[in-house]
């Protein structure tokens, strides 16, 4: 159990190329947190760094109360998971477990007891005199959950351990993990490139791009309030649909227009918009908070030419183009909708979010 | 596709079929068969049962002096060369400056030729010795060690190059996780590296097996067998017997055909042994 702070670190490698400047990040005692970004943005580094084995460049890393920067892995009491798993091919099942706990000196009868009740949690109990060859990829993941496991330590840390696994393992997995950060009660730090992983099992995510942290916050908080069009754009799924659309106030009400639409914005925005009147913005709708409209609907209602319609059981996925850039709208499959046909669709304004064309910074929502 | 491939397989079989016949299953057949004969040309032989191989092992000191020669060496030679080249690989897979221009340089030596190494060594080490007073076939020991050293520094670098390939196939996760596991960098050595080279270890296990076995250039170019024959390995001895002795052709013979049984046991043993610690990824 153990807090993670970074304070100012800096990674640049030997040829000169900086991948992360200047991170701040306070991970707390137990806290599940998710590393998520698109590759390259640094994320897998930064957990390198933490396990040490990537070098700080600058900055000082704590964990707990420690300065680890110079503190090699095996004494950083951290644990970490591979996305290739790297189990030792050569040792059995029982030995890759174990293997951690011989180097420490830990006492036999207690290295047995502690792996065989890792493996009884993760149920891999009969394959412990198996090789890491013999068992399917979901197995090898548990017993490389389990290898971390046994050493008991203050902070785990997963790199991409379930992109290996097919679809319906990846959700169970997924699951089993969330079960495991409960019952174990340490600090979990985790890498995914995977919005939905980062969503469904984050305490906190931290959304980067570029070496930079772009938010970190509680998946609500990133879904219903992303800080810029990036993270509004990375979280979610489908993505958010962003227009252009020009500001304009007519009698005491801003307007979003875009085409032939014009959308009243909600009165609670209006504060934040004074210095956008007559400029142009970014409108940012999730497709989920489109539906169809109802005859009676007149206010906020655009028409979209669906070119495919999608239908994944509860919902349907309209697929069209507002403005030359892709659009996409999730509604309610109760009602029967067809591809190459116009739809009237009812924008949820109190849900919008408004951001700066330049810096593509919130404005509001 | 394929029923032209079962038509024209004699066509593209036969070249090589010949060439191994004639070149090898015949002369190897014939070999064993005159090595129960006393032959000075292979229609004059006349066949003496198993009385070469009697000579070979009871009338001939020289035969067991080789053998014993050759087995002291080859397993001096065996260890030495393999445990520095495995070390000079680790050392250059290490990402130091210079690694690859240090891989030419240690790689360089085994493309000269076997006559050429003995002779240049021979120069080599009787100038060193010349200077005490003596040269390489004083003492029968010099000559060992001046062929110990011959063939390590022949050989290590071409060890080198293959365990260089086999520490290249390990994952770098497995360091990495072994260091998170807290291992030593010896435990890392003894419990991920050895084991992850096994398949390397076969290799070089077997070439520098037969090759120390079947040491016959070298050995002639450097020390010749002087003094009185001490130096001699068991190619050269069999050499000499052959052609030195006259009317002890036949049992060269036996000895060539004894010589072929240790290796091919050594390297079949070596090869089941250390194939069974390979692993599977």
């Amino acid at each position: 159990m153990a807090s993670i702070e970074l304070k100012n670190i800096r990674k640049t490698y030997e040829d000169g190329v900086t991948v992360i400047d200047n991170m701040n990040l306070e991970i707390k005692d137990k806290e599940f947190i998710i590393l998520v970004g698109p590759s390259g943005c640094g994320k897998s580094t930064t957990l390198r760094m933490i396990a040490g084995l990537e070098e700080i460049s600058g900055g000082e890393l704590y964990i707990g109360d420690k300065l680890v920067n110079n503190v090699s892995p095996k004494d950083r009491d951290i644990a970490m998971v591979f996305q290739s798993y790297a189990l030792y091919p050569h040792m059995s099942v029982y030995k890759n477990m174990a293997f951690g706990l011989k180097n420490r000196k830990v006492p036999k009868e207690e290295i047995d007891k502690k792996v065989k009740a890792a493996a009884n949690m993760l149920d891999i109990e009969e394959y412990l005199h198996r090789k890491p060859r013999a068992l399917s990829g979901g197995q090898r993941q548990r017993v490389a959950l389990g290898r971390a496991m046994v050493r008991e330590p203050a902070v785990f840390l997963l790199d991409e351990p379930l992109s290996n696994l097919d679809a319906k393992l990846r959700t169970e997995m997924r699951s089993r993990i969330s079960m495991l950060h409960k019952e174990l009660e340490t600090t979990f730090v985790y890498v995914t490139h995977d919005q939905t992983e980062a969503m469904t099992m984050g305490d906190r995510i931290v959304v980067m791009k570029d070496g930079v942290i772009q938010q970190f916050d509680t998946p609500q908080m990133l879904y219903n309030h992303p800080k810029n069009m990036f993270v509004a754009g990375f979280i979610g799924s489908p993505q958010m649909n962003f227009i252009e659309c020009l500001i304009q106030k007519k009698s005491e009400n801003y307007y979003a227009d875009f085409t032939y639409y014009s959308i009243k914005i909600p009165n609670k925005m209006n504060d934040y918009l004074k210095m956008y009147e007559n400029k142009n913005v970014i409108l940012g709708i999730r497709p989920e908070d489109l539906s169809i409209a109802d005859k009676n609907d007149k206010e906020n209602v655009m028409e979209l030419y669906v070119d495919i319609a999608e239908m994944t059981g509860a919902d349907y996925y309209l697929y069209g183009k507002i403005n030359n850039e892709k659009f996409i709208a999730n509604v309610s499959s109760n009602q029967n909708i067809e591809s190459d046909k116009k739809y009237k669709l009812k924008i949820d304004v109190d849900r919008i979010h408004i951001f700066d064309k330049i810096n593509e910074r919130l404005i509001c929502d | 596709m394929e029923k032209n491939m079962k038509k024209y397989f004699p066509v593209f079989v036969l070249p090589t079929f010949v060439a191994f016949t004639v070149v090898f299953l015949i002369p190897f057949v014939l070999g064993i068969y005159l090595s129960f004969t006393e032959f000075t040309t292979v229609e004059s032989a006349t066949w003496v049962g198993l009385e070469n191989y009697i000579k070979a092992f009871t009338q001939d000191e020289n035969f067991k002096n080789a053998l014993w020669f050759t087995i002291k060496f080859t397993f001096v030679s065996v260890i030495t060369i393999n445990v520095i080249s495995f070390f000079l690989a680790l050392l250059l897979t290490k990402a130091l400056k210079g690694t690859n221009f240090f891989r030419t340089v240690f790689f360089m030596p085994n493309l000269i030729g076997g006559i050429v190494l003995g002779y240049i060594w021979n120069l080599l080490i009787n100038s060193i010795l010349g200077v005490f007073g003596f040269d390489i076939t004083y003492d029968a020991d010099f000559g060992f060690w001046g062929l110990v050293f011959l063939l390590n520094w022949q050989l290590i670098g071409y060890m080198m190059v293959i365990y260089i390939a086999g520490l290249q196939n390990i994952p770098k996760e497995l360091n990495e996780a072994a260091m998170i596991d807290g291992a030593s960098p010896f435990s890392v050595l003894k419990n991920i590296t050895v084991p992850m080279v096994m398949p390397a270890v076969t290799i070089c296990l077997f070439l520098t097996l037969t090759n120390s076995f079947k040491l016959f250039d070298q050995n002639l170019a450097l020390t010749g067998g002087a003094p009185a024959r001490e130096t001699s390995m068991l190619a050269l001895d069999i050499y000499n017997t052959f052609y030195g002795r006259i009317g002890w052709q036949g049992v060269g013979q036996a000895k060539a055909v004894v010589f072929f049984l240790i290796v091919a046991i050594i390297a079949f043993v070596q090869l089941k042994i250390t194939g069974r610690k390979e692993v599977e990824q």
